[in-house]
């Protein structure tokens, strides 16, 4: 028996024309929890599903408790007692938890499914997580946390020996990582061994014995947590040194520009009031659910208000609908790349073009030629690593489709 | 302007004859062709002019084929084409028989169907969470319905006026109105779908209706106009149907919805939306027309011709997977 509870090695992925995984490598040892970190784009997302039998890697090898596997599905992994936990859950959210937590694996006799016996198990995992939810609950009305919960009971009931966890804490609290750190611990203590995916140095400390690093593609080396400090750690992950961890460019704050007076929604939010000036970025921040996105929305005239006042420049505003807000020169850069801010199965050129098409139409024609300079430019002005703007949106990375909406904004 | 890295990124299109050849359209084509080989071997009257003679009473349905495509492309459906249809020819009838100067008679058919569309598009687009299958199932019912208490117990009515529906059935040598009318029809509607913003809109909202709407795109403004424009060709068919039959009566219209919906299917019109073009809508339609004609010269039941181009339909359905798991097993070994 190998040493190692999982280890890749040689692992190439491509995708049309792009390298997203070269030649990378990685062990994990048995009862390990081990961090995976990188930028966006480095390939860490790809990497996982690698792992999980989402994507087939061109090259390489997968040993799983020193034996060869080769996961034609994600369902083989899932028998071999692999489970992921995405950043977003991918559930069922009109099913009840314990449904959602059996879901592949229901406890039957004579073919028949045991929900008695379902419920009394999730219930008792539940419990384990001390989950604050019934099984019972139907799972679209659990937050984000609370989903991930059901995910990790999902992962323990199947009873997964190596599970992956990517960037779960991205849009927990402090309190619901606190939370999530505890069942970690939990599942490394029923021995289990966990990958996680963050960005959030406080994780890896928290929980990582070692880290494993990503750059471009590219493998870079793996190193035990307590003994590399936090500049190694950033260089490894760049590839240069980094003076300060949050540089604050000086910024002359102009007149302003955008000022919001009471705005409320009734159920979403309610007497919202800021100001935004020339040359400033405003940060706005709260927990999930607290309504950020939905002001943000009804200030491109998303949704509608039901009360307050837009000012832009001084000037009242009613923005009727997104088009209007671009008029008025409000861009918004939607929170779900893939369902708002991308048509995933078209050319990136198109895509980026779709806001734009009009201005440079002519009599109503589109300006093909002129759509495909544009696009071209743009997809290289944010450095997207892609090889020709007809390739379509889903065939790239993650990082690199945000970069796609970024250019998509940029032109508008 | 290249970003940090310097990548450049291909803005050169593919060739676009290679890929013509590799698409449904060109299948299409080919089976047009082999269509009419069969059918003129089958029927010993299958040539030119008589396909040009006996194709009118089937080309009417072509014009709904043309806006039920945008329809499918929005990754929606109307069924309610063929009630239009059908109360349009009633109003065509009765103010002809009034005694309506026959180009009012046509303007007050086209106003009809047009009227019957708005009716659809004001309904989905004040509820855009309504589907448009309910909606127009229950406007099915409804056109029909008044179709039926204007025809009163009869249930029938004819045109007085019969030389000027003649007129319309006329022709230019051998090649009847109906058919110029419906290549003029078919060439603006496909330019408009395949070069246009608007075109480009409708295929955005097809396939990611909530991307389309976040980048601006007027998302019920563009349903609006192409209900409502299904509605007119509804009011257009109608005029061919009565020039056909010389009258109206509560069964006219009947099933067209489907027919023009096979048509686009058919065609490479995908009804999940934001797939497809005319031009293989045209081409299929001109493929069940010729097998129409063909068929119905040796007498095949009506219903037999049906099952045949059903079964064409879910062959050639199929056909579309096939070919793009070939072309990317093709695209692997270069690469």
């Amino acid at each position: 028996m190998s040493e190692y509870a999982l280890e890749l090695k040689g692992i190439t992925k491509i995708f049309p024309g792009v390298k997203a995984l070269d030649n990378v490598q990685f062990q994990l040892l048995p009862g390990e929890v081990h961090a995976l970190m990188g930028e966006n784009g480095a390939g860490k997302s790809t990497f996982i599903k690698v792992i999980t039998g989402v994507h087939k890697a061109e090259e390489g090898e997968m040993y799983l408790f020193g034996e060869k596997v080769d996961f034609k599905s994600p369902r083989d992994a899932q028998e071999a007692g692999i489970a992921a936990v995405y950043q977003h859950p991918t559930s069922y959210p009109h099913l009840t938890v314990a449904e959602n937590i059996f879901m592949g694996h229901e406890i039957k006799k004579h073919h028949m499914i045991q929900w008695k016996e379902i419920y009394a198990q999730a219930n008792q995992l539940l419990k384990e997580l001390d989950a604050d939810f019934d099984a019972r609950a139907e799972m679209g009305t659990l937050s984000v946390a609370q989903q991930q919960m059901v995910e990790i009971a999902k992962a323990m009931s199947a009873n997964a020996k190596i599970i992956l966890l990517d960037e779960p804490t991205a849009s927990l609290t402090k309190s619901e990582s606190e939370k999530l750190y505890t069942l970690v611990d939990h599942m490394r203590e029923s021995g289990a061994s966990v990958i996680f995916i963050s960005h959030r140095f406080e994780d890896m400390y928290r929980l990582a014995s070692r880290v494993t690093v990503f750059r471009d593609s590219q493998y870079i080396g793996t190193y035990p947590v307590d003994s590399i400090t936090n500049a190694e750690l950033i260089k490894a992950m760049v590839g240069r040194e980094i003076t300060t961890m949050y540089p604050k460019p000086e910024v002359q704050q102009g007149r302003e520009l955008l000022r919001v007076e009471h705005l409320s929604r009734t159920g979403f939010f309610k007497d919202i009031s800021f100001t935004l000036h020339a040359g400033e970025i405003l940060g706005m921040t709260g927990l999930v659910g607290a309504g950020r996105t939905e002001v943000v929305e009804a200030v491109c005239g998303i949704t509608h208000a039901d009360e307050g006042k837009v000012y832009l420049e001084g000037e009242e505003v009613h923005i009727k609908n997104p088009a209007d807000a671009m008029k008025k020169g409000i861009v918004l850069l939607p929170e779900d790349r893939q369902k708002e801010g991308l048509i995933m199965s078209w050319g990136l050129g198109r895509n980026v073009t779709l806001p734009v098409m009009s201005k440079y139409a002519r009599h109503g024609f589109n300006n093909n030629r002129k759509e495909r300079e544009i696009a071209r430019d743009l997809l290289e002005s944010v450095d997207t690593k892609a090889v020709d703007i007809f390739q379509s949106a889903s065939s790239l990375s993650g990082g690199n489709q945000q970069k796609v909406v970024v250019a998509k904004a940029l032109e508008q | 302007m290249a970003g940090k890295s310097g990548r450049s990124i291909n803005n050169v299109p593919e060739n676009p004859v290679r890929k013509m050849i590799f698409s449904w359209e060109g299948i299409l084509v080919l089976l047009l062709i082999a269509v009419n080989i069969f059918c003129s071997m089958f029927s010993q009257f299958y040539n030119v002019s008589s396909l040009l003679r006996q194709m009118p009473v089937y080309l009417a349905e072509v014009f709904l084929m043309l806006a039920m495509a945008y329809i499918l492309v929005l990754g929606e459906i109307d069924i309610s084409v063929g009630s239009t249809v059908c109360l349009s020819a009633t109003v065509a009838c009765l103010t002809s028989n009034a005694g309506l100067p026959f180009p009012l008679v046509f303007v007050a058919a086209l106003l009809t169907g047009t009227a019957c569309g708005m009716v659809n598009a004001i309904i989905l687009t004040t509820f855009p969470e309504l589907p448009p299958m309910i909606v127009t199932l229950s406007t099915q019912i409804i056109f029909r319905g008044l179709a039926e208490i204007i025809l009163g117990s009869g249930g029938s009515v004819s045109v007085t006026d019969t030389a000027s529906f003649k007129a319309l059935a006329g022709k230019v040598g051998q090649v009847p109105y109906i058919l110029f009318l419906v290549i003029i029809l078919a060439v603006i509607f496909a330019v408009i779908l395949g070069k246009t913003t608007f075109g480009r809109s409708v295929y955005a909202i097809g396939t990611n209706r909530l991307t389309a709407y976040y980048s601006g795109i007027h998302v019920q403004r563009v349903r609006f106009i192409i209900y409502t424009v299904m509605g007119t060709l509804c009011g257009l068919c109608a005029m061919f149907v009565v020039s056909n039959s010389y009258g109206a009566n509560t069964t006219t219209g009947e099933n067209f919805e489907m027919d023009a919906i096979a048509m686009a299917v058919f065609g490479g019109i995908m009804s999940t939306g934001g797939k497809g073009n005319i031009a293989g809508g045209v081409i299929s339609a001109l493929i069940i027309v010729c097998l129409r004609v063909g068929l119905g010269q040796r007498n095949v039941n009506a219903q037999v011709i049906l099952l045949l181009i059903g079964l064409l339909l879910i062959c050639t359905v199929g056909l579309p997977n096939l070919i793009t798991n070939i072309r990317q097993s093709l695209k692997k070994k270069k690469s």
